[in-house]
């Protein structure tokens, strides 16, 4: 077993991580404010490599050889770090390019990657209750995902399959929710919309991607409350000393910090289980997902705590993050659920 | 009275409180969380209901005043009445219910520590309306920059000048900060004397120097306003400060005020109760109409059994609530209870909203949604009034009667 980084995601790492700090964290509450993120994000994520860092170098992308899960959850944790609804928007590609690369036919492969490398977006929606109606390849019912409002494509997945659905004439209404707020949600309203089912695809594994990368960008979120907190709590002299050196505080940090050791080296195993295809990836990654799920929300909870009257103002960060929290655990259903369900039907 | 038996008395507030939450204040909640807007129009309808700004002062001089109870030892019903009412209205919307009270810190000190002619002259300046023709409001200003926990260091400070003082400072975090027509400042008269110094006045809006400041944008209790405040060289006049002369020889200083907390602190508790409630009877109604994979919600240990943890830790945190006030009604020392009290309401607030948007999934991301709100709501509990630190500090000196640190 070897922990270290190799050289490319060494770089990939730190490259994301001074992104992260120095832009993403300077956009984030105007983004925040605005519902939107800066026009320029688009841009220098371009040059970063985002959203076509999953569709084929051959298809006008940034991907040559097997695209690697470990190194997107490096990154997705910065990301995490710098601005939620920002992570979200960069990763959201990632789900629809590989599962098109692996069982899309030639025209959908076609059509998605030439959107996506002409600055497109599609996103992910996971029907976790089974309230969408599926027929064939068409598709009743409400969809609400990031990305939706600005995305081409929408993937579905739904009644065990997963199906590619245009987003041309689609019923959408642009949102913006509570956490996330620049993520370009949308809701959409589908009735019988026709989309490309791709045989053979497997649901499952679309999800472990999706949920390892849901994970990795929780955690940043989660430290970066308390990374907050812990600066803040060195300024903040009450009772005579930094309140950061009050137990009760420092109890609140270092529990943070444990639980999303635990939760990131969690992700991470499990975007190796994915690398090296192995079968107990999708738990895995659920179990990821519930980790940092349990981590973010407590996380960004104590860190407006910490900051005390301020952290409940959006002069400082932090609520922001209480906010963001939130739609971790919302995005592709309550993971709890789907375990409990799934432990049920296997018994 | 009974602490375990809801007399009609507590019953007929209770309904009368969510009748008036559920056709009041429900339906502009949303809005008002929205536009982070004091819902001016249902103020002035509370004022006409007889809710009105200065009704603590004027309900305290019953007490205090000539017909005064011959016994002050009997048991008063007013904490626990109180609780009942505050329960209600928190489970409408804390920001509002916040808005309607929150003259209410204000007048306080007033109606404790005021002379006859402070509490005419503060019932003078609040009577009719202000220049946007709004119901007049009052913001009690004690919290400070760099002075929040710990009101020890309290930097605004009051300077001796022939029949006036002179305040100077910065007050942070006042509901009303922008709004009211009225202050009562908290101000050092005396740096050496620490927090004995401290001492209340009462300042009218448009005092020359008394500048109000930047409107906070909150996480949530969006419809009360919470602002700074700025005291620059405001000029009052001695008869403007709160405790002195007191017939009976009161100290009249801050540590005064804290008493109060001991009846101030289940209200907070129970307000936190209100929201959780709220939240988890969203969740319930949700629970029975909805289906997962074809069975019905209300079938599954996983959500139900939660649900029963909710209600658990609801009825819990309300038992507590209305102990501590039935001490406090009962002239109980209820130090730690309030404390308890208030923090446990706070906890569960903040746990059973955090749950149940869990448990409702993405309908939950929906703009406006309630539980949304409920959940960015419910935080505040947890800082405002003393922090759930704070709190245990003051239970655990009651443990081991030292302060750990």
């Amino acid at each position: 077993m070897d922990f270290r980084l190799d050289d490319d995601q060494q770089l990939i790492v730190e490259t994301v991580r001074k992104f992260s700090d120095r832009d993403i964290r300077g956009w984030a509450a105007e983004a925040d404010r605005a519902g939107a993120p800066p026009e320029r994000l688009a841009h220098i994520a371009g040059e970063l490599g985002f959203l076509i860092d999953a569709v084929p170098a051959d298809a006008g992308g940034m991907l040559e050889g097997s695209y690697s899960h470990v190194t997107r959850a490096l990154r997705g944790y910065e990301l995490g770090r710098g601005c939620a609804a920002i992570a979200a928007l960069l990763e959201c590609n990632v789900e629809p390019a590989l599962a098109v690369a692996a069982w899309g036919d030639a025209k959908t492969k076609q059509a998605l990657f030439a959107s996506l490398s002409s600055g497109g977006f599609a996103t992910l929606y996971h029907d976790s209750r089974g309230a969408l109606a599926v027929d064939g390849d068409r598709i009743t019912g409400k969809l609400i995902a990031p990305a939706l409002a600005v995305a081409s494509y929408v993937l579905v997945a739904a009644d065990g399959k997963l199906i590619l659905v245009p987003t041309d004439g689609m019923r959408r209404d642009a949102i913006t929710p509570s956490g996330w707020r620049a993520a370009r949600w949308a809701t959409a309203t589908l009735e019988g919309q026709r989309g490309t089912v791709l045989e053979g695809g497997s649901v499952e594994q679309v999800l472990a991607w999706a949920r390892t990368s849901l994970a990795a960008r929780a955690v940043g979120v989660a430290v970066a409350a308390m990374e907050h907190a812990a600066s803040y709590s060195k300024e903040r002299v009450q009772f005579g000393q930094p309140i950061g050196q009050f137990e009760a505080l420092i109890r609140l940090r270092d529990d943070a910090l444990t639980t999303a050791a635990a939760a990131r080296m969690l992700a991470l195993h499990a975007a190796w289980l994915i690398d090296t295809n192995d079968r107990t990836a999708y738990d895995t990654a659920s179990r990821a997902r519930v980790i940092a799920g349990d981590c973010v929300a407590r996380a960004t909870i104590d860190a407006v705590q910490i900051f005390g009257g301020y952290g409940f103002v959006n002069d400082y960060p932090v609520e922001k993050l209480m906010r963001d929290a939130r739609a971790f655990e919302a995005v592709l259903g309550d993971e709890r659920l789907g375990r409990v369900l799934a432990q049920k039907e296997t018994r | 009275m009974d602490l375990f038996h809801d007399n009609p008395m507590f019953q007929g507030i209770r309904q009368m409180m969510n009748a008036f939450a559920k056709q009041a204040i429900r339906p502009i909640a949303a809005k008002h969380d929205q536009e982070e807007s004091m819902p001016w129009d249902l103020m002035k309808q509370a004022q006409a209901f007889g809710m009105t700004q200065t009704a603590v002062i004027d309900g305290r001089k019953k007490l205090t005043g000539v017909d005064e109870d011959p016994d002050p030892k009997k048991p008063k019903s007013q904490a626990r009445l109180s609780v009942a009412a505050s329960e209600e209205m928190a489970w409408g919307c804390a920001g509002i219910a916040l808005a309607l009270g929150g003259s209410g810190l204000a007048c306080a000190p007033v109606a404790r520590m005021g002379t006859d002619e402070q509490k005419e002259e503060f019932r003078r300046l609040l009577k009719g309306v202000d220049e946007k023709g709004h119901i007049k409001v009052a913001a009690m200003a004690l919290s400070e920059p760099a002075t929040g926990s710990d009101i020890s260091g309290l930097k605004t400070s009051a300077t001796r000048d022939g029949d006036h003082w002179i305040i100077r400072g910065s007050k942070q975090w006042i509901t009303n900060g922008q709004s009211a027509s009225v202050y009562v400042v908290w101000a050092q008269t005396e740096a050496a004397a620490g927090r004995s110094g401290v001492r209340g006045f009462i300042v009218a809006r448009g005092t020359p120097g008394l500048v109000p400041g930047k409107k906070e944008t909150k996480l949530g209790i969006r419809a009360s306003e919470t602002a700074q405040v700025h005291f620059e060289d405001v000029r009052v006049h001695k008869d403007m400060m709160l405790g002195v002369a007191q017939a009976g020889g009161q100290p009249g200083g801050l540590a005064d005020t804290k008493k109060m907390l001991d009846s101030t602190r289940p209200v907070v508790g129970i307000q936190a109760v209100g929201i959780a409630r709220a939240a988890f009877e969203y969740l319930l109604e949700r629970v029975q109409g909805g289906t997962v994979q074809g069975t019905p919600l209300a079938s599954h240990q996983h959500i139900m059994f939660e649900l029963a943890d909710m209600q658990m830790e609801i009825t819990a945190a309300r038992m507590l609530a209305h102990r501590a006030a039935w001490m406090a009604d009962h002239h109980l020392d209820n130090v730690a209870e309030a404390s308890m009290a208030k923090a446990l309401g706070a906890r569960v607030a903040q746990a059973v909203t955090t749950r149940a948007m869990v448990l409702l999934g993405e309908e939950a991301l929906e703009p406006s949604h309630p539980v949304e709100k409920w959940y960015r709501d419910a935080k505040i509990y947890d800082i405002f009034e003393g922090t759930g630190q704070i709190q245990r500090r003051i239970i655990a000196k009651h443990l081991t009667g030292q302060n750990p640190t």
